[in-house]
């Protein structure tokens, strides 16, 4: 997730800006000047490396969220046929610079190795660190994950790469005596079009909900055996939603359904005291449910499995009849279920959508009745089951549309690790004042 | 399965159906869906469709033609106890259903 990696990536950076005195950091502090030039300059070459990964995130970064950012300080072009992203608005001149600094390095980006070695020097750890967290948060900012960035994530995302830019610029001026430092290219350049772009996005509305986005690992069932209470429904209702990742059959998605309008239902009732509104969500998604279970009593087909899914969705709803009625559910497990509830509300109507385009899910036809008048005793019976297609499923369709998630889009706060650096990039090193010692002395 | 064993059991699921969809409130009618899925689940989901049309709107009348239809299922080689244990759930529903 991008809000781990580049909350990490700027931690360590905000540390290293309130280093100084670098040369000294590097090597050993008691050998002389002159023995400890080959340890300064291979620490400097590692230092170098670990750079190169984190410009070359801020290189493809940028131009993930490039084509999202409209620059607040230019005019819509009066002609149709030129965009307002192209060219020389703040976000590409600094696309450009990143490009030509990363090009222009002679250093290669730091191998795995020593990305994952720790170092005892703390200049260098931070550095690796921060390298490390760059090279992670290519996962959540580049390819498929950038796709998938709106404008306003998009300018979150812009102003990190030119805070993470202005940064590595500032290194930059401070790194010079390490004996065989090379300088970024053009860093003049780099760092006003890194202001600039600072500049324009907080013109804008940036959405810091990008913090959100990017890879995720795997989830799984809570292994931590059956809980008691409350908590107990809440670790089956989970395991029910991993669960929901197999496609069930028809049977069982019947019994998943009726599961989730009998929780909703008696849970609206136990958390009305603490939070009315809440509750009244909760009852109109068991009516919902309800609708919906309505829908699939003619819905047949054996294709799918959800075994596992249906024992969750039992173990949720014996835990949860076993507790008395008053139970009073706390706003923070309220919020929990919540967030499964929207889950699960999300993971249903996929999987009915899929079962009617893929045929899974069969609509059952009425046993012929007896006919007199037909020259026949009963109607021969040629199909029992029909696909259930988009047309005949409509109702059943038109029933999953009820149940929308509520997940309301909400402004994320920017976190603290954003200003931190900011507040690093400017800071000023105490300098020593002269002991004033006691007057009359 | 049999025609008569599908009619059967499509009068039974047609009468429970029935009776869910006029029951007094959710967890009355919540019980008696869960009848109808624990029949469909007894006959491996081969049941037919539902035929409400020109069913009685009196629950009593539905549960007794429900409660008679699914006894009658025992004629077509439907385990008995199964039948039993339905009927009993069937007679909570309709514990729940009276106002």
């Amino acid at each position: 997730m991008y809000g781990e990696t580049g909350d990490q990536m700027r931690t360590e950076l905000a540390a290293l800006l309130r280093q100084h005195r670098i040369v000294q950091r590097l090597g050993d502090p008691s050998a002389t000047a002159a023995s400890a030039v080959p340890d300064r300059e291979a620490a400097g070459t590692v230092i170098q490396q670990y750079r190169q990964t984190i410009l070359s995130w801020c290189a493809e970064a940028v131009m993930a969220a490039k084509p999202l950012v409209f620059s607040a300080t230019l005019p819509s072009p009066t002609n149709p046929f030129k965009t307002s992203s192209e060219p020389h608005t703040a976000v590409g001149e600094l696309a450009r610079a990143l490009h030509l600094a990363r090009d222009a390095s002679t250093s290669p980006r730091a191998t795995t190795a020593l990305l994952t070695t720790p170092s005892p020097n703390e200049v260098v750890e931070h550095w690796r660190q921060a390298a490390r967290a760059a090279a992670l948060a290519e996962h959540d900012t580049n390819g498929a994950a950038g796709a998938r960035l709106t404008s306003p994530q998009a300018q979150a995302l812009a102003g990190d790469v030119a805070a993470v830019t202005q940064a590595l610029v500032v290194l930059d001026q401070r790194y010079l005596n390490i004996p065989g430092w090379e300088r970024l290219a053009e860093p003049g350049r780099l760092g006003w079009a890194a202001l600039a772009t600072a500049l324009d996005v907080s013109l804008g509305q940036p959405d810091y909900s990008v913090d959100n986005t990017g890879w995720r690992p795997r989830t799984h069932e809570l292994r931590i055996g059956p809980q008691k209470g409350i908590l107990g429904v809440l670790q089956a209702e989970h395991d029910l939603l991993v669960r929901l990742k197999s496609f069930p059959t028809a049977m069982n998605l019947r019994l998943i359904v009726d599961s989730q309008q009998r929780l909703s239902r008696r849970l609206a009732l136990m958390v009305e005291r603490t939070d009315a509104g809440r509750s009244g969500m909760w009852r109109a998604r068991a009516a919902s449910y309800s609708l919906l279970k309505q829908q699939l009593r003619d819905v047949g087909g054996r294709i799918g499995k959800g075994g596992p899914a249906v024992a969750e969705a039992a173990n949720a709803v014996a835990r949860l009849r076993a507790l008395p009625t008053d139970t009073i559910i706390e706003p923070r497990v309220a919020a929990g279920f919540q967030t499964l509830f929207d889950g699960i509300d999300q993971r249903i109507p996929e999987i009915v959508h899929t079962g009617v385009d893929r045929g899974a899910y069969l609509h059952r036809l009425q046993v012929p009745r007896l006919v007199t008048d037909a020259g026949q005793l009963v109607s021969p019976v040629h199909e029992r089951f029909m696909p259930l297609g988009r047309a005949r499923g409509k109702d059943l369709l038109d029933a999953t549309r009820r149940l929308v998630p509520s997940m309301e889009p909400t402004r994320a706060p920017p976190g603290r690790s954003r200003s931190a650096l900011h507040s690093a990039l400017l800071h000023r090193p105490e300098t020593r004042r002269p002991d004033p010692g006691i007057p009359g002395l | 399965m049999d025609l008569e064993h599908a009619l059967t059991l499509a009068q039974a699921r047609s009468f429970v159906a029935a009776l869910a969809d006029a029951a007094v409130d959710d967890d009355a009618s919540a019980a008696f869906e869960r009848v109808l899925i624990e029949l469909d689940w007894l006959h491996g989901d081969a049941s037919p469709g539902l035929d409400t049309d020109g069913l009685s709107e009196d629950r009593d009348v539905l549960y007794v033609a429900a409660t008679a239809a699914i006894e009658s299922l025992a004629l077509f080689g439907m385990d008995a106890l199964d039948l039993e244990l339905l009927l009993v759930r069937l007679e909570a529903a309709r514990a729940l259903d009276r106002p």
